[in-house]
């Protein structure tokens, strides 16, 4: 039954993403004009592609470090996209390509940081270790880059960071290949380690006991949702909000088992993250807001109320 | 903050012990001079300004029109006309400036453009003695009050004044009929237009072209490229000093835009259209003729 709700819900968002836009498209020529096809088609799929990678990944990510704040981004990838991006700019590497490929091996970079921190004295992925390490990399990485852009002579400099607020504006055919070849295999990978990570809410120990392969869980988990954000961090920049909250609207609806969550916070953060993009391209034409912004609008009031639901149950 | 605070007290300091040896205060003036600022401040001088340090590439041509460049102490990163400017020392980009390379040069008179940081480093400045000036000058009918103003300070009434006539003329014109419409891309993602509230939209009016985004009240604003490719305009135009296609162009999304599609970009010197300055009528020739040579 959820899965046809999410369905329909993802089927009418995309097809609004598709009718509405500031060129006006007469019905007839839907399937011919040129806008549509090459701007708002391929503009909605990544969008949607990006949100659902972003809300599995949340998923994957708070219940490997059992924190309910915990966000793709809080493990130092946004710092390293944005060192990457930045280095781009300021290095002058050529190419149409360069700005996303330097913030993903930036976003990378940083993951492998962390990641090895991680592991430092046996400390095994251990949550605590991942958050600071995360945070501590993710601050050094800002302040590279603020140094790089404040010292820098380049204006160009200021408006990378335009660029890694995030955003649609890049979409194309070509972007949504990208995604959508490199997204499954990480996609498959966290799917497959929906049943230990049920059993590591537990806590590590009892789902040692339970069976489960813990030490190596963490590590493909680990690698598997940021190496899913790193790319969603090269099509689209930084996109917040929607890996932090689409996986606990989707705990609040249909319950904490990831066989279930991991599908949903896919669907969920694809019609999230879509809409929103369609808002944002609409509302204010011929001006366009930041997706962001939209995001947070439309997410916030939905997640206030269910988590009041979910508080007063 | 904290630091910085610091820093810019201990500049403080430091400019009253340089201006403490350089004889201590002038004899307060009867004939002394008064403009009022942009900020709304009555700025008095006992005389003519010698020493100026100007905080903005556009204060630094107004002078120089006016014939008060040889006054300059100190100009900002960015002032690179006229060439005689690359001669006047560096106090930095200005971007916000730094207070005490400024007063290190121990000027009479600083010219800031009015931000919120100028402001702040403007009061600074106060402090230890050196008078200010904030001006705006955002936009073509900006440039007859600054140069009129500047005239008065630096006791070059007659030749500034005979310059703000020319820039309040220019600004009064209407605009030139349009043969073509154009684009500002100032970047391309999230791609950022130039919109009405802007000396380049004002350019290109009186230049015979119509920016596509003048329906847009703000100097800048971001859009998306389905609505620049709705808008279709004839030519993209981009600040810049070499002739090199954008990188952007080669993406396929930007293809839906014609005039991108089409490779029909006008690149205009920054020295030139990126400010307003007193060759403002120079830079709207210099706009028909290119718009005219355009592919």
């Amino acid at each position: 039954m959820k899965y046809v709700l999410l369905a329909v819900a993802a089927l009418v968002t995309l097809a609004a993403a598709v009718l509405l836009g500031p060129a006006t498209v007469p019905l007839g020529d839907i399937v011919s004009s040129p806008i549509v096809w090459q701007l708002r088609l391929p503009r909605a799929v990544l969008a949607f592609l990006v949100g659902g990678a972003l809300g599995v990944s949340g998923v994957g990510l708070q219940a490997l470090v059992r924190n309910p704040l915990a966000d793709p981004f809080l493990l130092g990838l946004s710092g390293g996209a944005g060192l990457g991006a930045v280095a781009a700019i300021a290095l002058d590497f050529p190419g149409p390509w360069a700005l996303p490929l330097a913030a993903f091996v930036g976003a990378v970079g940083a993951m492998a940081l962390v990641y090895r921190l991680g592991l430092i004295g046996g400390a095994e992925l251990d949550p605590r270790v991942l958050l600071l390490g995360g945070v501590a990399v993710g601050a050094f990485a800002a302040a590279i880059t603020t140094a790089v852009v404040s010292l820098a002579e380049a204006t160009e400099l200021r408006n990378a960071f335009l660029w890694l607020w995030g955003g649609f504006s890049g979409a194309s055919w070509t972007t949504v290949l990208v995604i959508a070849v490199y997204a499954p295999l990480p996609l498959v990978v966290l799917a497959a380690a929906a049943r230990p990570l049920d059993l590591l809410a537990l806590g590590e120990e009892p789902a040692q006991y339970l069976g489960a392969d813990v030490r190596r869980v963490k590590r493909l988990v680990y690698l598997a949702a940021s190496l899913l954000t790193a790319a969603a961090v090269a099509v689209a920049g930084v996109i917040g909000f929607v890996g932090l909250v689409v996986p606990h609207l989707c705990r609040l609806v249909w319950g904490r088992l990831h066989r279930t969550l991991f599908p949903t916070a896919f669907l969920a953060g694809g019609i999230l993250l879509a809409a929103a993009d369609t808002l944002a391209r609409t509302v204010v034409a011929p001006r366009e807001l930041p997706v962001g912004i939209v995001t947070a609008l439309l997410g916030v009031p939905v997640f206030a109320f269910l988590l009041r639901r979910w508080t007063v149950s | 903050m904290r630091r910085w605070a610091h820093r810019t007290h201990l500049a403080g300091l430091l400019a009253l012990a340089v201006a403490a040896c350089a004889g201590g205060e002038r004899p307060a003036s009867r004939g002394g001079i008064a403009v009022t600022d942009d900020a709304g401040r009555r700025v008095t001088l006992a005389a003519p300004a010698q020493r100026i340090v100007s905080l903005l590439p556009s204060f630094t041509e107004l002078l120089f029109a006016i014939g008060a460049g040889d006054r300059l102490v100190g100009r900002t990163t960015w002032c690179d006309y006229p060439p005689e400017a690359l001669a006047v020392p560096n106090v930095g980009d200005g971007m916000p400036p730094n207070v005490e390379v400024v007063a290190a040069r121990r000027p009479d008179l600083v010219v800031l453009y009015r931000s919120g940081p100028n402001v702040t480093a403007a009061e600074q400045l106060e402090r230890v003695g050196i008078r200010t000036v904030l001006l705006d000058l955002n936009l073509l009918e900006d440039l007859g009050p600054a140069a009129r103003r500047l005239g008065v300070v630096t006791g070059r009434r007659a030749a500034a004044d005979s310059l703000s006539r020319i820039m309040d003329s220019l600004a009064a014109q209407p605009p030139a009929p349009s043969t073509q419409s154009l684009v500002f891309i100032v970047w391309d993602n999230p791609p950022i237009v130039i919109g009405a509230g802007s000396y380049l939209d004002r350019l290109a009016a009186l230049a015979g072209a119509r920016n596509v985004f003048h329906d847009i009240g703000s100097p800048t604003a971001q859009v998306s490229i389905e609505t620049i490719a709705a808008r279709d305009p004839d030519v993209v135009a981009v600040l810049s000093d070499s002739a090199v296609t954008p990188r952007y162009a080669a993406r396929p999304e930007w293809r839906a835009v014609r005039a991108v599609r089409e490779a029909r970009f006008l690149f205009l010197p920054g020295q030139l259209f990126g400010r307003p300055g007193p060759r403002a009528a120079e830079a709207v020739r210099d706009f028909r003729r290119r718009l005219g040579a355009a592919p």
